[in-house]
């Protein structure tokens, strides 16, 4: 086990292509870290940087207490799961558990016991002697996890596990990893293009885009409080509802317009955000969840809430709540991260509407609005984010 | 999937009827087109492929021994002609045969794996250059370099016998060279079909670059080894145009080219034609059974289960 330092880390291709940008993570020893973005973020880059599979243009790698820039991928003592997992067709899924012990000319009743320490472990004891191709997914995908855990290395790095299982095994597999990385305690590094996966697993997340570090945190921290519109977009699901809005002095303090709505900025967020005021007569990103809006009539203090009155589009009931998707009449914004975030939605399956800005609100499930309903919806205007239209920032201090 | 389609098709079309009546009803002009046709062309091919070796054989046995008494039903069957093969100079030829060609296609397998490894799996300077210029020089036959050939290993023979004429060596290595080419072209297409994953998986379990070829690699593209061992078995055993210039001494002949001595004098070729035959059906059976015995090598879907799928 041990703390690894990336400092300064860039990857540059020889055709000049920039992969990884100043990368700069310090992940301490036992911590479970995601690197989260959308493909070709340079996350998958900076995992196989760490694992030795691509060389370091520049900064410095530190594993434990060795700069391990020029060392081959066999003497840095990792582990590596495969998105594809990789596993050695010829041999048994004993072998393949054991193919790296072998290697290191371990003793053979040492690594028996290993093997059948780790088969425990993952439930694997009855399939050892199969080879691969008679396993099902989640099988192979826990025999790629075997061989990284019997070796009892000093860093996991897994480079999307979980992308080639089907959602429900997906779901379970997630609880696995976890569980496994908690009892052993090892530092793990775990890349995923899943904002679910990198809320849920991880000790801290750091959201890549483009080469470039966006946030590195933990992932409620990434959610209530994201430092741009390319976090806010990205960590959350459904992503946070943003809109254009206007700043405005009033005598009680700070009112922003959302088309047509206005919206009074408790004193509480002000003095949270000193900057926001010289905001004042200009233009603004406003964010807010869908759990933070609510059906008005069914809201909790609804009288000092923020309203907007619009009609339904479209809802869905997924029983322990209602999915209401609806129009605001404030423009989109439209900045260099929200296409980024479009793009990768694009290559996703989420839809994306071209039709107006449509928000997506969570209601309780007691709610009775349906589709073509005009609804007053409740906004929480505590959990209000702001952000610079210009350079996509969080707006502070 | 043909099979399926028209068979309902003519249910179909029948309506309620059972489908064993309308098949007997149908059977004539359909039972060929679905079936009888590819036996017919079954057939042809075989009887093509079997007629020549039905004639040898016979001959091989026939104890006249000549050409024209020669028949495709033997009339009288003996021996003789093997006892008199065996009593001559074929069992050395035979010998040498097989050395030869055991190792040129040993040996040009397990080099051209080296080769196409690093062609599939490393990117160096000149690989492009390398690669290309493979596949120009394994265009042309050897035979057509054979006055060069002739000259430098004229040269060879005087200052290094033992890899010169007459030698089984010298042959080997010029054997080498010509499968070279083809070889590692073969090779590394089959090589680029295994994932890099596997090789990047071993690499992160402690392998070095020859424990990752000769532990995952090798075993997966068994299929290509044998078929590429098996070729340059069967190239090399049957060579013949390079031999007879290379090997004029009778102890260094291979068996194709002491076989030929056989029937190459005008006087006796017809004399000697059932020992030929018998020297040939000989000569067939290491072919056959190193084909027999590389059949279970050669099956596809060794890397079925590696990665996803």
């Amino acid at each position: 086990m041990a703390e690894v330092v990336l400092d300064k880390v860039n990857k540059q291709y020889e055709n000049g292509f920039h992969a990884v940008k100043d990368l700069d993570i310090e992940i301490a020893d036992g911590e479970f870290i995601v690197l989260v973005g959308p493909s070709g973020c340079g996350k998958s880059t900076a995992l196989r940087m760490i694992a030795g599979l691509e060389d370091i243009t520049s900064g410095t790698l530190t594993i434990g207490d060795r700069v391990v820039n020029t060392l081959a991928s066999r003497d840095r003592d990792i582990a590596m799961v495969f998105q594809s997992y990789a596993l050695y067709p010829h041999m048994s899924v004993a072998d393949n558990i054991a193919y790296g012990l072998k290697l290191r000319r371990m003793d053979k009743s040492e690594i028996e016991t290993r093997v059948k320490r780790a088969a425990d472990m993952l439930e694997l004891g009855p399939l050892l002697d199969r080879k691969p191709k008679q396993l099902s997914g989640g099988q192979r995908q826990r025999v790629a996890m075997g061989r990284a855990i019997v070796r009892e290395p000093q860093v996991f790095l897994m480079d999307e596990p979980l992308s080639n299982l089907d959602a429900k095994l997906r779901v379970q597999m997630r609880a696995e990893i976890a569980q496994v990385q908690r009892d052993l305690e090892t530092t793990t590094i775990y890349v995923t293009h899943d904002q679910t996966e990198a809320m849920t697993m991880g000790d801290r997340v750091a959201l890549m885009k483009a080469g470039v570090l966006q946030q590195l945190g933990a992932p409620q921290h990434l959610y209530d409080h994201p430092d741009n519109i390319f976090v806010a977009g990205f960590i959350g699901s459904p992503p946070m509802n943003m809109a254009l809005g206007r700043v405005e002095r009033s005598d009680g303090g700070i009112t922003v317009s959302l088309g047509g709505a206005t919206v009074q900025v408790p004193a509480s967020v002000t003095a949270a955000r000193p900057a926001l005021a010289s905001y004042a007569g200009r233009e603004i990103a406003v964010g807010i969840r869908s759990e933070d809006m609510e059906d008005a009539s069914l809201a909790r203090d609804a009288a000092s809430r923020a309203r907007l009155t619009t009609s339904v589009a479209l809802t869905e009931a997924l029983g322990s709540e209602i999915v209401v998707h609806f129009p605001v009449d404030a423009p989109r914004v439209v900045t260099e991260d929200t296409k980024a975030l479009e793009e990768d939605a694009h290559t996703g399956d989420a839809p994306v509407s071209h039709h107006g800005n449509i928000w997506v609100a969570s209601f309780s499930p007691r709610s009775r609005v349906r589709h073509g309903d005009q609804v007053e919806i409740a906004i929480d205007q505590e959990r209000l984010h702001f952000f610079d239209p210009e350079t996509g920032l969080a707006i502070r201090d | 999937m043909a099979h399926t389609t028209s068979e309902s098709a003519v249910q179909a079309a029948t309506g309620s009827q059972p489908p064993e009546l309308v098949r007997h009803g149908s059977a004539k002009g359909g039972w060929f087109r679905r079936t009888g046709f590819s036996h017919l062309v079954g057939i042809l091919a075989l009887a093509f492929s079997i007629f020549p070796i039905l004639f040898v054989v016979s001959a091989s046995l026939n104890p006249v021994g000549t050409l024209s008494s020669s028949t495709l039903l033997p009339r009288e069957v003996s021996l003789a002609n093997y006892q008199t093969l065996f009593d001559g100079s074929f069992p050395r030829w035979f010998l040498n045969s097989l050395i030869i060609a055991s190792l040129a296609a040993g040996i040009s397998m397990l080099i051209s794996a080296c080769a196409a490894y690093s062609f599939s799996r490393f990117r160096f300077r000149g690989r492009r250059t390398g690669l290309m210029s493979l596949l120009l020089v394994q265009m042309f036959p050897q035979f057509l370099a054979i006055v060069a050939i002739y000259l430098i290993f004229a040269e060879i023979t005087e200052l290094w016998p033992a890899v010169g004429f007459n030698t089984s060596a010298g042959l080997i290595l010029l054997y080498l060279g010509g499968a070279l080419g083809v070889n590692t072209w073969l090779m590394k297409g089959f090589f680029d079909t295994i994932p890099k994953d596997l090789d990047e998986s071993a690499k992160m379990d402690g392998a070095t670059h020859f424990q990752v070829f000769s532990g995952i690699i090798l075993p997966l593209v068994a299929p290509i080894l044998a078929i590429t061992g098996l070729l340059g078995f069967i190239g090399a055993i049957n060579e013949f145009l390079i031999a007879i210039i290379f090997l004029r001494e009778d102890e260094s002949k291979t068996a194709a080219v002491g076989l030929y001595g056989l029937i190459a004098d005008p006087l006796t070729k017809n004399a000697n034609f059932g020992e030929f035959s018998a020297g040939a059906v000989i000569l067939a059976v290491p072919t056959v059974a190193l084909f027999m015995y590389l059949q279970r090598y050669i099956v596809g879907g060794l890397t079925a289960g590696a990665v996803k799928g």
